[in-house]
C-alpha cells in the first residue's frame, strides 16, 4: 500500500457502509416499483382518453359543420336582404 | 473541421492514458472505503444500530458538541441521499417519473 499518495484508506464504519448500500438498494427497488405502478396507471389513463377523444372529435366536427351552415345562411340572408 | 474531427480519437486516447493511473488509485481506495459490508461485519453493524437506538432512547444524542452534531447530521444526510440515487437508478430517469 506504499503507492497510495493520500495515506492509507480510511476505515469507514461498517454501519455507515451498511446504511449506504441498504438505502441504495431500497431506493432502486422503490424507484422500479413506482415506475412500474405509475406507468401502468398512465397507460390506463391514456386508454380512456383515446376513447374519449373519438367522441369529442365527433362532437366538435358536428358543431363546426353546424356553425358553418348557420354562417352561410346568415350571409345569404344578409346579401339577399340588402339587394 | 476535418482536422478537428481527426484529433478527437487522439484526445480521447491521451485522456485515457492520463486518467488511468489516477483511476487505479481511486479504485484502490474505493475497494476499501466503498466496499459493501461483509458478512463478518454483521455483529459490528448490529452493535452500531444498538448504540444508535440506545442513545436515541436515553437522550445521549443531545450530549454532543455542535461540531460533532454537525458532522453526524452531514453523514446521516449523505447516507440518506443514497436512497434518492437508488430511486433515480430504479426509475431510470433523473427528474420525475418518465411514464
Amino acid at each position: 500500500m506504499s503507492d497510495l499518495p493520500y495515506g492509507p484508506p480510511v476505515r469507514v464504519s461498517p454501519l455507515i457502509r451498511f446504511g449506504r448500500w441498504s438505502f441504495l438498494t431500497a431506493g432502486i427497488l422503490y424507484g422500479a416499483f413506482h415506475q412500474n405502478r405509475l406507468s401502468k396507471k398512465e397507460a390506463k389513463f391514456r386508454e380512456v382518453e383515446a376513447k374519449e377523444k373519438v367522441i369529442r372529435d365527433e362532437k366538435i366536427a358536428k358543431e363546426k359543420a353546424m356553425a358553418a351552415a348557420a354562417e352561410l345562411k346568415n350571409l345569404e340572408d344578409m346579401v339577399s336582404g340588402k339587394n | 473541421m476535418a482536422s478537428l474531427v481527426a484529433k478527437v480519437p487522439v484526445l480521447i486516447n491521451t485522456a485515457i492514458a492520463q486518467g488511468r493511473p489516477k483511476f487505479n488509485i481511486f479504485m484502490k481506495y474505493a475497494r476499501v472505503e466503498l466496499a459493501p459490508p461483509k458478512l463478518s461485519e454483521i455483529p459490528q453493524i448490529k452493535a452500531g444500530i444498538g448504540k444508535l437506538l440506545s442513545s436515541a432512547k436515553s437522550g445521549a444524542w443531545k450530549d454532543q458538541t455542535v461540531k460533532q452534531a454537525t458532522l453526524n447530521a452531514l453523514v446521516g444526510a449523505e447516507v440518506l441521499f443514497w436512497f434518492y440515487v437508488g430511486e433515480c437508478i430504479g426509475k431510470r430517469h433523473i427528474v420525475g417519473y418518465n411514464v
